[in-house]
């Protein structure tokens, strides 16, 4: 559909102002982002305080980690509905180390990354080579682990986590918390990997086209199982850092961990089909959900009516998104 | 006063004039052509008279009312685009009388027995293989194409019918088949628009055509009174030869593929040498298996039995991986399927081919990624208003381009070429055998998969034809003439897709 001779002469001077602000990526989210801000702040007293900021950080910190792992596999074109569980698995796996077994608690934590590494790339395993949809695969997965996480805890939490591991979850580097330093370091590292390297563009290809990404000789199924396996790495380490904050493995740790995190990389642009979006939309996402559920528990909503109302308004995000983004894409 | 009328409609979009001061008159009972090389703006332009897409300026008249009074007026024309677009898992009959409104199943109950009644009249009108209680994607590829057009016809209000390059899929026979319908649908006083690239399609069913170049109407014309090289002068803007051969002229090298007993999945104990320097040719008849055993060759299906021996090592089976990494690429006729990442920028879809040129210590230079990626754009002279644009924005032949230019940025030693030129206008594919041609002046081993016989002809030193998944002949292609290659095609079978 293009004029050949037009095509050489047209100048990009000629795009309007809208459609190349359109163009910028995640400049909608990024904007969103601001707005919730400095809106929370004019609304709550409370919300801009160091005490408030330090929990909205620690808060995105682990949802956040996990967050990463779910939007890789997202642009991969894959879900993973098992990443709380896997989070919630290790955390207890690692109490039973640390306090019931008495092991050395690094060695512990290492372990700990380890299984989740492994349980990770266990579900891309089967995703590849049984050919079996990652969606459906993993919501029996969960069962999988959420169930191995009762058989070895009986839903009881283990407490008594040594202090060495705590001061991963309650310290602070330079006034911030250290699991957010973690959350930076780990995005750094990830979007990296995601612009600079060949496997993040192998990344992207594979979700754009996976056929057309064979026949480029990519080794499809394996980046596959490794995004899996890093995915797994990432919940794992949320959940162990979730333990070192609490101080106690709770059995429960994980189960706030799996939609968020979709509906986070939704909102920063990743989209569900995959081979769009990246990383940092993803957490700009769970940045957001996290100061509208911040918000809420600051105005003192009935805690029965907080899960109504975030979700309502992550609704209204993500529709926002999308409206304002075909409206400008209208102008160009 | 013609039934259709464009006058003087302009289209622009950001970085591209598309359409510029567009011409039109197509009466009724008449087949209108259009032609024009790939990004001409036939695409455009059809998009502009379904009302799909708003014009700039210009007026479009039909049945002489204006349709910017009246947008209803679109309502009279009917589009078949290029792309199956059908509902696989729904029978016939529902995907016959979509949307149900338009075809006169308006009631908040659909009668299925009257469904069923009145799709077998369409399937019978138009000569469609299929029972109205079928799933849709289990009947063939040329009655769903048939059944686009049928569905076209549900609609009770159409008076022009659009077809964009209806035959790309379909097998001579097939296309005998559609050109029936066309010619009844005329007769009936309906007023048909053709595009196809195919000049023998042209010239047998067009009443009149027009010539798009660059976004501007070249001319218009009664087909009686035009010359199959006057038409490719308009549409080219210059001379191009069609008796030029593209034969290598270097003498062919060492042996560097060679294929022993290979069966698979729809190709039984294929064995064949490729040298350096040569183009090999495959023919055959559509289903003969040249693509599912190139397929298997390249590993992308993995072959049951079989040895390939590439560059005197053997190669590891059903590994498209193994096979880039020792040189060998196969550039599948599915463009769309196989080819472009579409959401990914033509900066990258070109980009990932080269990663181990731009990143050799892992990480990308985007300086070194820019400097290749120019010279393909600038070397394939691909048209694109930025490198940053999304490749599924760019025309189907510039998309092409961007696949074959990747493809030779890699330097590979062997080349699968499936259907090089299928859906290419006369001046790209003049362009695509010269690549081939002085990529195998430079040692690379060509495989050359084509349905038409004379492209191989101009091409291939030597052929290999496949009948029914077997190998049935190969011909010195100096030596040989066209009679005995299409013997070997058709084997006992009849004649089908031979040109």
């Amino acid at each position: 559909m293009s004029s050949e001779v037009a095509a050489e002469t047209a100048s990009p001077a000629k795009r309007t102002l809208a459609s190349r602000i359109a163009a910028v990526p995640l400049l909608g989210v990024f904007t969103a982002l601001v707005v919730i801000f400095v809106v929370s702040c004019m609304l709550s007293p409370h919300f801009l305080t160091p005490y408030n900021m330090t929990i909205i950080s620690r808060t995105l910190a682990f949802v956040g980690l996990v967050t990463l792992g779910q939007s890789m596999l997202m642009i991969l074109g894959e879900l993973d509905l098992s990443l709380g569980a896997i989070a919630g698995l290790c955390g207890v796996v690692g109490g039973i180390m640390m306090v019931q077994m008495g092991w050395n608690p690094w060695l512990s934590f290492a372990l700990c990354l380890a299984l989740g590494t492994f349980c990770g790339m266990f579900n891309g395993f089967l995703v590849v080579a049984l050919r079996l949809h990652s969606l459906v695969l993993t919501i029996g997965m969960a069962g999988v682990y959420g169930g191995a996480n009762l058989v070895a805890t009986k839903g009881v939490a283990i407490t008594g986590i040594p202090d060495a591991i705590r001061v991963l979850g309650n310290s602070k580097l330079y006034g911030v918390p250290v699991p957010f330093v973690i959350l930076v370091v780990a995005l750094i590292v990830i979007t990296f990997m995601a612009v600079k390297t060949p496997f993040g563009r192998y990344l992207y290809a594979i979700g754009n086209n996976p056929p057309a990404a064979r026949m480029l000789g990519i080794r499809v199924d394996t980046i596959r199982v490794l995004v899996f396996a890093a995915a797994g790495f990432l919940s794992a380490l949320a959940g162990m850092l979730m333990v070192a904050r609490l101080g106690t493995a709770q059995p429960s740790i994980g189960e706030g961990w799996v939609l968020a995190p979709i509906a986070a990389s939704v909102i920063g642009g990743v989209a569900t089909t995959g081979g769009v979006g990246s990383p940092i939309g993803a957490i700009l996402g769970a940045a957001i959900i996290g100061i509208i559920e911040n918000i809420i528990v600051l105005f003192g909503v009935s805690p029965y009516w907080q899960s109504m109302v975030s979700g309502a308004i992550v609704v209204l995000a993500i529709s926002f998104d999308s409206i304002s983004r075909r409206y400008l894409r209208r102008e160009g | 006063m013609a039934f259709l009328r464009v006058q003087g409609i302009r289209k622009e979009f950001p970085g591209v004039v598309a359409l510029d001061n567009v011409d039109l008159e197509i009466e009724r009972g008449t087949v209108h052509v259009f032609a024009g090389e790939n990004g001409a703006g036939k695409s455009t332009l059809i998009r502009a008279l379904t009302g799909i897409m708003p014009v700039d300026s210009g007026t479009i008249h039909i049945d002489g009312r204006d349709t910017a009074e009246d947008k209803s007026l679109f309502d009279l024309v009917a589009y078949v685009p290029q792309e199956l677009n059908v509902f696989p898992h729904m029978s016939v009959a529902e995907n016959l009388f979509m949307p149900f409104d338009k075809s006169g199943f308006g009631g908040a109950v659909l009668s299925g027995s009257r469904m069923t009644r009145e799709a077998q009249e369409y399937l019978d009108r138009f000569d469609i293989h299929a029972r109205p209680d079928q799933a849709v994607g289990s009947i063939a590829v040329s009655d769903r194409q048939l059944l686009q057009i049928a569905r076209a016809a549900t609609k009770k209000s159409f008076q022009i019918l659009i077809l964009d390059e209806p035959t790309t899929s379909l097998t001579t026979k097939e296309i005998e088949r559609l050109f029936k319908i066309i010619r009844q649908l005329r007769d009936e006083g309906k007023a048909i628009v053709f595009v196809s690239h195919k000049m023998d399609e042209i010239f047998e069913i067009g009443t009149t055509v027009t010539v798009l170049r660059n976004g501007q109407t070249v001319g218009h014309r009664a087909m009686d009174e035009v010359t199959e090289p006057e038409l490719i002068r308009m549409m080219s803007g210059g001379e191009i030869r069609l008796d030029q051969t593209f034969l290598p002229e270097t003498e062919p090298g060492e042996p560097i593929l060679t294929v022993e007993h290979l069966s698979g999945r729809g190709f039984t104990d294929a064995s064949f040498t490729l040298r350096r320097g040569e183009i090999l040719g495959f023919a055959g008849l559509i289903g003969a298996g040249r693509s599912e055993l190139m397929q298997g060759v390249f590993g992308y299906k993995k072959p049951k039995h079989g040895r390939i021996v590439l560059k005197g090592e053997e190669l590891r089976l059903g590994s498209p991986a193994a096979s880039v990494a020792g040189g060998v690429l196969y550039l599948s006729e599915e463009r769309k399927l196989h080819g472009i990442l579409p959401t990914l920028s033509v900066r990258e879809n070109i980009g990932i081919s080269v990663l181990d040129q731009t990143a050799p210590s892992g990480v990308i230079s985007g300086s070194r990624e820019r400097s290749i990626v120019g010279s393909v754009i600038d070397d394939y002279d691909i048209k694109t208003s930025s490198w940053e644009k999304k490749i599924m924005f760019l025309s189907g032949g510039n998309q092409q381009k961007a696949i074959i230019g990747r493809a030779m940025a890699r330097r590979p030693d062997v080349l699968i070429f499936d259907e090089p030129t299928r859906g290419i206008d006369v001046r790209n594919k003049v362009e695509i055998y010269k690549i081939m041609k002085s990529l195998a002046e430079e040692g690379v081993g060509i495989i050359m998969i084509s349905s038409e016989l004379a492209e191989l002809k101009r091409c291939a030193t030597r052929i290999i034809t496949m009948h029914d998944g077997e190998i049935s002949g190969e011909f010195d292609t100096m030596t040989t003439d066209a009679d005995t290659l299409v013997s070997a095609i058709i084997g006992s079978g009849e004649l089908r897709h031979v040109v």
